[in-house]
């Protein structure tokens, strides 16, 4: 069943996350008419907040979003997992999650907002491994920058502290000040090591920045920032409705609809929560969905058209799928106190396994000392190994001032046997068929996981560390990328070096799903990048036809 | 009208009326209150329930509505049964009664068995001279190992706020009060800017032993 309006606008985004959003807010400044659909429900920060107070399994990220039954997302990492279904030799590896939210998965990042290096976009010329992008760092450095600026930026001063990605411009705000904790592990690290700490670039205010607070440390940066000193996807919503776009909730876009020739959409038609049917036309088109629901939709819209999917003359729709998967270690520290929790959760980071000659045989990584409140952790576990009364209170401060956290993203490579397809078995109640990923890590990732086992080990000596605790195999890093990737050749990509699909013309990507390679750092500064260069063609194509 | 979502589907909550997250809070209020009407006989528990419904933060009305529900099952021995056998596992002279009832009605909730063995506690308690929460968790757990996890549900109510799988306190929980000189529960840091700049108090390694035989601890998904 169809409603009767067709809605139509000069471009339709189908997401609402942080590349959704800051498309519509830059062609809506520009005088262009937008139409966003998202799938899942608006909520605001404040419930969120109040979900998180009142979960008892607080380091669950997604515990405090719970999914609407149209918009289903990964309730947590488990395997097997009600909606994300992972198989092949690695299957927990990929056990990603993400929500389907107005405002996207940022609602629960940590804001680190790294750019790539210049050699993360080259990595087949530089170190004949993966693949090169279809475009250079320096095509991406101006939207870098203004990518920093829409978030909100803080970062160090290249002349101190070179994080290795050439600027034109100083980061927006000056660094974060670490905390005592990463204070001692940096001066450990500088005395006892050839490594460095680094101040991570984070999307963070250190002075009130669009309307937004300093951060005051509330340690709880993922799941929610309680106070939006932290910039999520939900602010660059807020701007662009209030430069004119409009943003359509609940709207689950199953279907993009083409000409008789396949080159341009025309259409693509959505579910509200009562399965009625709704078309939206456009100019332009701009799936900005999540690696993993964008890949799902291009597939899902199969027809006789487009047998194995829209955009996907390649076959490579759903291929290539990488993440940062890493290693994560909890250990108790021997030395003095460093009462990890202060402030927020991720300031520091061990950067110098970005980049080397030996990426030509394994993927770099980062290192992050998690600044993570460890109090619940230390009482927890204090309670299991017996302690009661008196004895139990020394206990939970002691662990609770020596818990130390370690983990790494480490960087993957694009295989096109990894590879996300449509569920068989599994539908969500609009009858759209659940994604399933078959992952095997790539020995890429594998010798470079090794590589940091070590180096952790060697940091947990230096630690006088005991107790030490691995997350069994490999961690996921929720940064999924690949599934639409970029490249020149249309025969091996899907879309071009402007985010543009090489089988539809007005048909753009903007999300990790186009990243040729995954580099190291947190993938959402150049998603948000792509995205801007996306909505500076989309301006050049639509105010100069 | 909305549709009937097909139960069969294993994703997906059964009823709509429990898919916004405020739903997902009403719903288990709800059901908290059914259990407590069944329990106390009496409808208290849904005046809690229609507070959250007027707007009360969930975090208020779990501290709140709770211990309403829990003074009427509560105000008799019971009550001060398992405040005593609290204050004695916990080494400390005195401890929040309105707390304490909406962690024993919520451990009572959770495992009806745990009455019989908060008195068990209790009993054995006032039999024996213990002078340490040690000394009297030891000879618990001797008399009867199965006591030690009960022991461990207390435990766990009053440090990390939680009974029956449920945050019935979070700011106020024992842990955040042992640490306060130091981190803030998340999301309510009051330090002022860039205040984990600054160096917090040293801590002693412990001196203590475990009392109870160690459990094994199982870390919850993320």
């Amino acid at each position: 069943m169809s409603s009767e309006q067709t809605l139509s606008a000069d471009v339709v985004i189908v997401g609402s996350g942080v590349a959704g959003a800051s498309i519509a807010n830059e062609l809506a400044r520009a005088g262009i008419s937008v139409i966003v659909l998202e799938a899942g429900p608006r909520v605001d920060r404040q419930h969120f907040v109040e979900n998180f107070r009142t979960l008892e399994n607080k380091p669950s990220y997604q515990g405090p979003f719970p999914s609407v039954p149209w918009a289903v997302h990964p309730p947590n990492q488990m395997t097997p997992n009600a909606y994300l279904h992972t198989t092949g030799p690695d299957a927990e590896a990929y056990q990603q999650v993400y929500l389907r939210m107005m405002g996207g998965t940022t609602w629960h990042w940590a804001g680190c907002a790294w750019r790539y290096l210049p050699s993360d976009f080259e990595l087949k010329t530089r170190y004949g491994q993966g693949r090169d992008w279809a475009l250079k760092y320096d095509d991406l450095e101006p939207f870098y920058y203004q990518a920093e600026v829409m978030m909100g930026v803080c970062g160090p001063d290249p002349a101190k502290e070179d994080l290795g990605s050439p600027r034109k411009q100083p980061y927006p705000m000056e660094a974060l000040p670490i905390s005592y904790a990463a204070q001692q592990f940096r001066k450990l690290i500088d005395e006892k090591t050839p490594w460095r700490v680094v101040h991570e670039p984070q999307a963070r205010n250190t002075r009130p920045y669009d309307a937004r607070p300093t951060c005051e440390g509330h340690n709880n940066c993922m799941p929610i920032c309680p106070i939006g000193a932290m910039y999520n996807g939900s602010y660059s919503v807020y701007h662009a409705e209030a430069a004119g776009a409009k943003f359509i909730p609940n709207a689950v876009v199953y279907k993009i609809e083409r000409d008789s020739a396949n080159k341009r959409v025309t259409g693509v038609q959505y579910y509200d929560p009562d399965k009625q049917s709704h078309r939206v036309t456009g100019k332009y088109f701009v799936i900005a969905a999540h690696c993993i629901e964008t890949a799902k939709l291009l597939l899902v819209s199969a027809d006789e058209q487009s047998p194995e999917g829209v955009a996907n003359s390649s076959g490579h729709v759903g291929r290539n799928m990488m993440d940062h998967t890493g290693v994560q270690v909890t250990f108790i520290s021997g030395d003095k106190a460093l009462w990890p929790g202060r402030g927020p959760l991720l300031t520091n980071v061990i950067d110098s396994f970005r980049d080397g000659d030996w990426r030509n045989e394994r993927g770099a990584y980062l290192v992050h000392m998690v600044d993570d409140n460890q109090v619940d952790l230390a009482t927890q576990l204090a309670i299991s190994k017996g302690y009661v009364g008196r004895e139990l209170e020394e206990q939970i401060r002691y662990l609770a001032s020596h818990t130390v956290r370690l983990f790494s993203h480490n960087e993957a490579l694009p295989d096109p046997e990894n590879r996300l397809t449509l569920s068989k078995t599994q539908k969500d109640v609009l009858g759209i068929p659940h994604p399933e990923v078959y992952y095997k890590l790539p020995e890429y990732t594998v010798k470079s996981c090794d590589h940091t086992r070590s180096v952790f080990r060697e940091l947990i000596g230096l630690m006088h560390g005991t107790d030490e605790q691995w997350t069994p195999g490999y961690f996921p890093q929720d940064h999924p990328s690949g599934s639409t990737i970029m490249g020149t050749d249309p025969k091996t990509s899907v879309v071009d070096g402007h985010c543009r699909t090489h089988d539809h013309e007005n048909l753009f990507i903007a999300s990790s799903s186009v990243f040729s390679t995954v580099g190291t750092g947190n993938i959402t500064l150049t998603v948000a990048a792509l995205a801007l260069r996306v909505a500076d063609t989309l301006k050049k194509e639509l105010l100069h036809a | 009208m909305k549709k009937e979502w097909p139960k069969e589907n294993p994703c997906v909550p059964a009823n709509l009326h429990t898919v916004s997250p405020n739903a997902m809070r009403l719903a288990r209020l709800l059901r908290m209150s059914r259990r407590d009407m069944l329990l106390t006989g009496m409808g208290a528990a849904v005046t809690g329930a229609a507070a959250s419904l007027s707007g009360a933060t969930a975090a208020e009305t779990h501290a709140t509505s709770a211990p309403d529900a829990g003074s009427i099952l509560h105000s008799g021995p019971e009550a001060a049964q398992f405040m005593a056998v609290s204050r004695k596992l916990t080494d400390r002279p005195a401890l929040d009664l309105r707390i304490g009832n909406a962690l024993h009605a919520g451990l009572v909730q959770g495992n009806p068995a745990r009455q019989g063995q908060i008195s068990t506690l209790h009993g054995l308690m006032e039999k024996g001279q213990f002078a340490s929460a040690a000394e009297f968790a030891a000879a618990a757990e001797k008399a009867d190992p199965a006591l030690k996890d009960v022991i461990h549900d207390i435990l766990t109510g009053w440090y990390r706020g939680v009974a029956d799988g449920k945050v019935v306190v979070y700011r106020s929980a024992l842990m955040f009060d042992i640490t306060k000189d130091a981190v803030y529960p998340k999301t309510y840091a009051e330090g002022g800017p860039f205040y984990w700049t600054s160096q917090p108090p040293e801590v002693a390694r412990p001196t203590g032993h475990p009392a109870l035989s160690p459990s094994k601890f199982v870390v919850e998904p993320t």
